[in-house]
């Protein structure tokens, strides 16, 4: 895998696509950052070319989600032309919708993985969040038919006030079902920058009991069980398990994949790097994928950002602890090269926990300088103005 | 015992796969485990269309690199056994269809 990575992040093959295909959803999470109205979704043969551009371009790894997919009632054509072109898919949905009739053509169109949303395993924590009555019930419902049909499930459960320490139900719950799970701390702004989503977000200090937590240090859940082998012939051909390929090497320097091997589009044709990084690129309505992905501006930009070179962040003792994420920085510090303050709070009470002794960081040193020189000033000042007034 | 180089083969339908930049990377979706084959691996990869044999196949290899056509034969035949150990490919029976 890190090969691959290596390969694509170097040469900017977007190896992996997030697609939305609508913004509609039958649920109205309280954390959403999304605009559930639709604005003129891209039409099936829209979609279609899409497919063909982005498999043409390189593209292996493709996530369709939402809003919630099934809503689209053009699925399983689009699901059909994407297994004629080869890509490995996966699926974002809140599964309310599975059925065995579905779940089965989901499987004939070679879906590998569905990732479905779960809060919490205790109904009204669940259903309050996703504002839908009895939504944990049919969610869970969906699981073993999904996985009875073969496809492989995760479980994702972001974190927020109001399900933040449902995350122990959530592991057993993929426990018992035998599936992998992810807790998600990271709740963003809406897309066009509106704070709305933030005041679900639970608090760095109301978050130290997770941190803190043994059981999330000794359970890493995996995304796959498969062992990975190695056959060798013509001369190096070799088979691994696949991950997200996130923690590979080759992004030592980079911020994340986002611009270098992935993107994320949108049900309209906004291309972006990242779902977290709403910089339109180009829209695929008015120019072709590869063009946009070659040549625009935006993404120029993004690839020539080195993590070693950033102006606060790079001078940061516990840069080894923070997941600085420059979408965020840039919705929450309006700078994508800047420091801005959870990550810094986070990466400080990580720190800690991992026993570093009274760790700060960049953007918190500078402050604080900033402050003992302000007032060192405002002293002077005052000094100065007392002796002028003996 | 290898399988004999007129049979023909094509690839598991299940399959996700994309070449990039010369080199194919292969998801089997049931165990998720992936295969990356090389410039030649990807080569034979492409021509394996259900129609040609092994012999087809490996004369394809001779004709477009350095090697011999005893070696492209035998390296062919080892690939496409290895290939088909992991599922990647079928054998085409005479009749038509996909073998198991």
């Amino acid at each position: 895998m890190d090969g691959l990575i290596s390969r694509t992040v170097q040469k900017h093959r977007p190896l992996s696509v997030h697609f939305d295909l609508t913004y509609r959803c039958n649920e109205r999470c309280v954390h959403c950052y999304l605009d559930h109205d639709d604005h003129g979704e891209l039409t099936t043969a829209e979609c279609l070319k899409v497919l063909e551009d982005l498999a043409r371009s390189g593209t292996l790894f493709l996530t369709f989600s939402g809003g919630e997919i099934f809503l689209r009632p053009d699925l399983y054509e689009i699901l059909a032309a994407a297994r004629r072109l080869h890509f490995d898919i996966s699926l974002k949905s809140n599964a309310l919708l599975v059925t065995a009739e579905r779940a089965a053509r989901l499987r004939e169109f070679g879906v590998r993985r569905v990732q479905i949303s779960v809060y919490s395993d205790v109904p009204a924590i669940h259903d309050a969040i996703t504002k839908v009555p009895g939504s944990l019930e049919r969610t869970l419902a969906a699981i073993p038919i999904l996985l009875e049909h073969g496809l492989q499930v995760k479980l994702a459960c972001p974190l927020m006030q109001e399900n933040l320490m449902a995350y122990r139900g959530v592991m057993a719950l993929a426990e018992k079902l035998g599936v992998p799970y992810i807790l998600d701390l990271t709740i963003t702004p809406m897309m066009d920058g509106s704070s709305g989503p933030l005041e679900h977000r639970a608090s760095v200090s109301s978050l130290l009991p997770v941190l803190r937590d043994p059981v999330l240090h000794a359970c890493k859940p995996q995304p796959s069980s498969a062992a990975a082998s190695t056959m060798d012939a013509l001369p190096s051909t070799f088979g691994s398990a696949v991950s997200s390929g996130i923690e590979s090497a080759a992004y030592e320097d980079l911020p994340c994949s986002a611009g270098h091997n992935s993107c994320y589009i949108s049900p309209y044709g906004d291309v972006f790097p990242c779902v977290q990084l709403p910089q339109a690129a180009g829209n695929l309505r008015r120019e072709k994928f590869e063009d946009i992905w070659y040549h625009a501006p935006q993404l120029e930009r993004l690839r020539a950002i080195r993590e070693s070179q950033l102006p606060i962040c790079s001078q940061c003792e516990i840069r080894s602890y923070c997941e600085r994420c420059p979408g965020l920085a840039l919705m929450e510090g309006g700078d994508m090269l800047g420091a801005y303050e959870r990550a810094c709070a986070l990466a400080e009470e990580k720190a800690k926990l991992a026993g570093v002794s009274a760790p700060i960081s960049a953007l918190h040193l500078k402050q604080n300088t900033a402050l003992v020189l302000a007032t060192v000033e405002a002293e002077f000042a005052s000094l100065a103005t007392d002796s002028s007034s003996d | 015992m290898s399988t004999p180089a007129s049979m023909t083969w094509q690839k598991n339908p299940a399959l996700a796969w994309r070449e990039i930049d010369d080199e194919t990377v292969i998801i089997s979706p049931n165990d998720s485990v992936m295969h990356e084959l090389n410039d030649t691996g990807s080569f034979l990869w492409k021509n394996i269309d259900g129609k040609k044999s092994a012999a087809e196949l490996a004369e394809l290899l001779a004709e477009n690199y350095e090697v011999t056509p005893d070696v492209a034969l035998s390296d062919t035949q080892a690939l496409l056994e290895e290939m088909s150990s992991r599922k990647l490919v079928v054998t085409v029976p005479a009749t038509g269809g996909v073998s198991p």
